[in-house]
């Protein structure tokens, strides 16, 4: 029995060895021909699927048109990503809804308020650099200062040469530097990069602002990084300095130098061993000055108190 | 009823001019960035001021030119009070030189508006360059009142229909 089986189930093997060829050769035209006639059936509802593929066109195109919007913004996302914000920053998005088209006033109304975490002066980036400072908010929207408006004063710092100075809206597309430091203007030269300097505050430091292009007598004209022509999406930076609670400094008496008679401007890292005339409040102007900028320069130090 | 609704559509027809001035502040207000942000936005309020101070200045009372100024000021984010300053100052000397430029031909009226547009941007650019303390530069808001200049006559053609068919029609 068991003998038989198997040969049975080789014959069967052989018999499909041997036809496949034939097989192969009859089924290629009865493809053809089926390929080209379709389905009979298909002939009977032809305009009912043709309807129906073209309802299925239409709402694929709008799933296109969608993608491809959401393709543009998450490479903006991607590349807002790119601007690594300060640590205990939190980045608020917006779009630009809004924008001045006035010859004096230039400013854009992005759709993040109060609710979302704005709040006045805060830096307004892309993923170029700096577009400019919260204005003014309201619940669900706010409006973003550009830096050449008239109005904008940014606290800006050339690198390369050190200098720091205060950036001046002047109504074009190019605003100026004037130099507010102690620091000679002499050293700031064509090509070298502007920053913000968080010199007062309210800015981080380190945000783009443009690149030197001209200097005349007394300004540094500056090319802005930003392109205000293509602005469409922001980010803004929710972020608050660090700054020492003059209540939380814990004065321990063994660390506490004595109270002397010296001069109250003197700075603290100028004589270590000197004691401060005022131990509260100068650890707090100290730290927020210092924070994240290079120490000053020695023979810079005593002219700050004035 | 019927007396109710006629009501209601002769105040829409009185609210039509500063609907329009309304409008055009918005319109001042989007991104529109005509040709990549080179074409200056016109300024259609001014447009629509000079307009209706000649040819009815009862469709729009001084309060209106004042809010639309308003308006603009709170959006552009301009100092407040600068243009309904301005668009009082264009409405008070329209409305004075109103027997002169009332019937007269297109092109007279067209000239008045450039003149204006002239008067309202040194008036502009002095206050802002005075509140800014240096001399801004004027091209930008010289080519803005050029582009509100050019389109006057397709706008006028448009406000004037308006004007006669829809808003004073009997």
């Amino acid at each position: 029995m068991r003998l038989r089986r198997r040969c049975s189930a080789r014959r069967a093997k052989t018999v499909m060895e041997a036809t496949s060829p034939v097989l192969a050769v009859f089924s290629g035209p009865i493809a053809w021909v089926q390929d080209r006639v379709g389905a009979v059936g298909d002939y009977f509802n032809v305009l009912e699927q043709n309807k129906a593929l073209r309802e299925e066109n239409a709402l694929l195109r709008q799933w296109e048109e969608e993608a491809r919007a959401l393709r543009t913004v998450v490479a903006t996302f991607e590349a807002l990503e790119g601007y690594k914000a300060p640590p205990g920053a939190k980045p608020i998005n917006a779009f630009v809804i809004g924008e001045s088209n006035d010859a004096f006033a230039h400013s854009m109304i992005v759709n993040a308020g109060a609710r979302d975490g704005v709040r006045r002066g805060q830096a307004v980036v892309d993923d170029l650099g700096i577009v400019g400072r919260i204005a003014d908010v309201s619940n669900n929207a706010s409006r973003i200062l550009l830096l050449n408006d008239v109005q904008s004063r940014i606290p800006v710092f050339v690198e390369g040469s050190y200098v720091e100075g205060l950036l001046v809206g002047r109504s074009t597309a190019r605003p100026a530097i004037s130099i507010t430091m102690l620091a000679d203007a002499d050293k700031i030269e064509v090509g070298q990069r502007v920053v913000t300097s968080g010199a007062g505050g309210v800015l981080p430091r380190g945000l783009a602002v443009g690149v030197v292009s001209e200097i005349d007598d007394e300004n540094a004209i500056v090319d802005l990084i930003a392109d205000y022509a293509r602005t469409r999406m922001v980010r803004i930076i929710n972020y608050r300095f660090p700054t020492v609670n003059s209540e939380e400094i814990v004065v321990t008496p063994e660390a506490m130098p004595e109270p002397a008679t010296g001069p109250q401007t003197q700075p603290q890292q100028m004589s270590p061993p000197a004691p401060s005339a005022e131990a509260e409040p100068a650890p707090t102007v100290s730290s927020i000055i210092t924070m994240g900028e290079p120490a000053p320069p020695p023979e810079a130090a005593p002219d700050e108190g004035d | 009823m019927a007396s109710r609704v006629d009501n209601l559509a002769r105040m829409a027809r009185a609210a039509t001019p500063t609907a329009l001035g309304l409008f055009g502040v918005l319109l001042l207000a989007l991104p529109l960035r005509l040709a990549e942000g080179f074409a200056p936005t016109p300024i259609l309020p001014l447009v629509v001021i000079y307009f209706w101070s000649i040819y009815g200045p009862s469709y729009l009372p001084p309060a209106s030119v004042f809010s639309i100024g308003l308006l603009q000021d709170f959006l552009t984010g301009g100092p407040l009070g600068l243009w309904p300053a301005a668009y009082l100052a264009l409405q008070y000397v329209a409305v004075s030189q109103r027997a002169y430029f009332y019937g007269r031909e297109q092109r007279v009226v067209w000239l008045g508006f450039g003149v204006a547009a002239a008067g309202v941007s040194l008036m502009m650019w002095l206050v802002m360059s005075l509140m800014s303390g240096v001399l801004l530069p004027i091209w930008r808001l010289a080519a803005q009142m050029a582009a509100t200049a050019a389109v006057y006559p397709i706008l006028a053609i448009a406000f004037a229909n308006l004007h006669r068919r829809v808003i004073v029609e009997t």
